[in-house]
């Protein structure tokens, strides 16, 4: 039995998020969204759970204070410089640039988590997507074996989908 | 280009494309011209630099005392006009504020050249420009590092990780978008818009991610807008120069920013939705919510001008108090008062709500600001060193050529890129029009229901 594609769209994500519980309670294959905004309802009807990229941030947070001090701590040691009897270790402008680079590294890390877990920068485009998905059409891509096509295809007009396609999966 | 279709009261997705991806038509030859004027300014205005890098500050008007003056005051004035950025794109997004849906592209672009021009001014100002790393801790054979202590190192970490993190933000807010364009452009603008998009396809996996990086992005910029020109306030304060010496400084300086960065914003915004054809996304609506953020900042730059002179008062210092006589009334005088006059007075007038949509009058009113604003930093930095401690070392100064050109040369910069920017890329956000499409559509009716 060969799998394939059935695309549907639909006109708003009400409609989207109703097909992928229909299609989640009967389990029927796998299946991913396409939507020109970010939907609530579709993040929802799907159920994962949260993103991990706020973990990477974390990261990345921790590792920029972390930074921030070993460079100030460090670099004090190397130079001691005396001014006016003052501390080597000043804390409070050691806190300002541990606080700049938190951010920084905190942002540049939440960039980069969201490219790899995202997976892009992709050089090809997916099956499936269709220009219409960025526009204003919230589409979802089910791959199923061709024998419960029909059972899909109807599940997905019953929530109001306005076009049904089929493709060939290699 | 041709003239702009209206778009329907009750705007679909599609149309929000429309309107936007049609800004990026190839441009005609009065928008290359100004491109070309722009740069002939930025081109002229590095032969100046050029010139002063060859020859020495001594070309510039700065002499003991007064050794900072225009180029630090440009460069206090263009990282405040980056601050509304942020301000809208980042801590309006944490307040769900509906208005902010249509501008902060714009805003969001504005920062990061406005950034990138201030960024320049630190290394004009310097004398042997090829040694501004030195301002960054790297490992060398004499052991010698920069001091944390010193507020100007604390500024090279704070504006560029300002610049970094801003740049990032409008980068990605901008991926979704380019997407939509490569699906609607040709040629080699096809292929431009498809290196930039990355493979985006708005799949479910992207958009929860997408999602919650933009959400902690914003979190993460939020606390930097305000420590940002709090950094560059410390600069002075932390001096013991009169006049520089205040704790207030950082929060006066912070309302400063915002207040001149939403009134740029406005400035731009309004011959920009004219010539771009874009009045309807752009409604009186959201410049009634701007100029009510430049209403309540310019209540706290006046209360701050009202602070400072008052603990001058209080403190009993005479040399803080003749600092400031010569500020009120010395030969500089003039330009505290057109300070306060366009800073404090002229912006009284946005009480008015009628003002406030009368976008030719809300124009005028946000130059005033911007003109004022510029002299506020000039009338602080430059004007606070004439008169200092000793009153055998008070001297004045005078811009030379160089820095005057140099000045000019930063506004085309600025204008120039922020010009480029409009018609190769978004400068509407799509996408969060269209989350934001219910306000759109109360937008258009107010303002239809308004013109009938």
């Amino acid at each position: 039995m060969s799998t394939i594609a059935i695309i549907s769209s639909f006109a708003d994500d009400a409609q989207c998020a109703h097909a992928i519980e229909e299609l989640r309670a009967a389990q029927v294959g796998d299946f991913n969204t396409f939507s020109p905004i970010p939907s609530h309802r579709i993040e929802h009807a799907i159920g994962r759970k949260k993103s991990p990229v706020r973990w990477i941030v974390l990261m990345g947070g921790i590792s920029g204070i972390l930074t921030g001090l070993a460079i100030t701590i460090g670099t004090t040691y190397e130079w001691r410089l005396d001014a006016g009897g003052k501390p080597l270790l000043s804390w409070p402008p050691f806190i300002i640039i541990c606080f700049e680079l938190m951010v920084l590294f905190g942002g540049i890390f939440g960039f980069l988590g969201v490219l790899m877990l995202s997976g892009i920068p992709a050089t090809e485009i997916a099956p499936g997507y269709n220009g219409r998905f960025g526009e204003d059409r919230f589409g979802i891509m089910v791959r199923c074996d061709e024998a419960e096509a029909a059972r899909v295809e109807s599940m997905m007009r019953e929530s109001g989908a306005e076009e049904i396609v089929r493709e060939g999966v290699q | 280009m041709a003239a702009a279709p209206k778009i329907p009261i009750e705007p679909s997705y599609r149309d929000i494309d429309r309107s936007v991806l049609r800004i990026m038509e190839p441009a005609s030859m009065a928008y290359w011209a100004w491109i070309g004027f722009c740069f002939t300014l930025v081109a002229i205005a590095a032969g100046f630099w050029l010139r002063q890098i060859y020859s020495g500050l001594g070309v510039t008007g700065l002499q003991q005392p007064v050794m900072w003056a225009i180029y630090i005051t440009n460069f206090v004035f263009w990282v405040g006009i980056a601050h509304s950025g942020t301000l809208i794109s980042a801590i309006l997004f944490l307040f769900r504020t509906k208005w902010r849906t249509a501008v902060y592209r714009a805003a969001e672009t504005m920062t990061i050249f406005a950034v990138a021009t201030a960024g320049l001014f630190p290394l004009i100002h310097l004398g042997r420009v090829w040694l501004f790393y030195w301002l960054l801790p790297y490992p060398n054979q004499r052991y010698l590092q920069p001091d944390f202590r010193s507020p100007l190192v604390w500024d090279a970490f704070a504006v560029s990780t300002y610049l970094t993190i801003s740049s990032l933000f409008w980068t990605m807010g901008l991926i979704p978008d380019i997407a939509n364009a490569r699906e609607a452009a040709t040629g080699w603008r096809k292929k431009f818009y498809t290196v930039l998009a990355m493979g985006w396809q708005g799949t479910d996996r992207q958009w929860r991610h997408y999602s919650m990086a933009y959400l902690l992005m914003a979190g993460l910029a939020t606390p930097l807008v305000l420590s940002v020109h709090s950094v560059v306030s410390w600069d002075f304060a932390m001096a013991i120069n009169p006049g520089w010496h205040s704790t207030i400084f950082a929060p006066y300086f912070v309302a400063g920013a915002i207040f001149s960065g939403v009134a740029m914003v406005i400035t731009l915004l309004i011959p920009m939705r004219r010539l771009l054809g874009i009045e309807d996304l752009l409604t009186e609506w959201h410049f009634d919510n701007l100029a009510k953020v430049v209403l309540l900042t310019s209540l706290v730059v006046s209360y701050a001008y009202i602070t400072e002179a008052f603990m001058t008062w209080y403190t009993g210092d005479p040399i803080e108090q003749m600092t400031f006589h010569m500020r009120y009334f010395g030969p500089w005088g003039w330009m505290y008062w057109v300070m306060v006059l366009c800073n404090c007075v002229i912006p009284l007038l946005l009480f008015s709500p009628r003002i406030r949509v009368n976008l030719r009058a809300l124009w005028v009113i946000t130059i005033f600001v911007n003109i004022g604003m510029w002299f506020e930093r000039f009338v602080i930095i430059a004007g606070s060193l004439t008169a200092n401690f000793e009153p055998s070392q008070w001297a004045s100064y005078r811009p030379s050529v160089t820095e005057i050109m140099i000045t000019i040369g930063s506004f085309a910069w600025f204008l120039g890129l922020f010009s480029l920017f409009s018609r190769f890329l978004p400068i509407i956000s799509m996408t969060e029009l269209k989350e934001g499409i219910v306000w759109l559509r109360k937008a258009l009716k107010m303002d239809r229901v308004k013109a009938a």
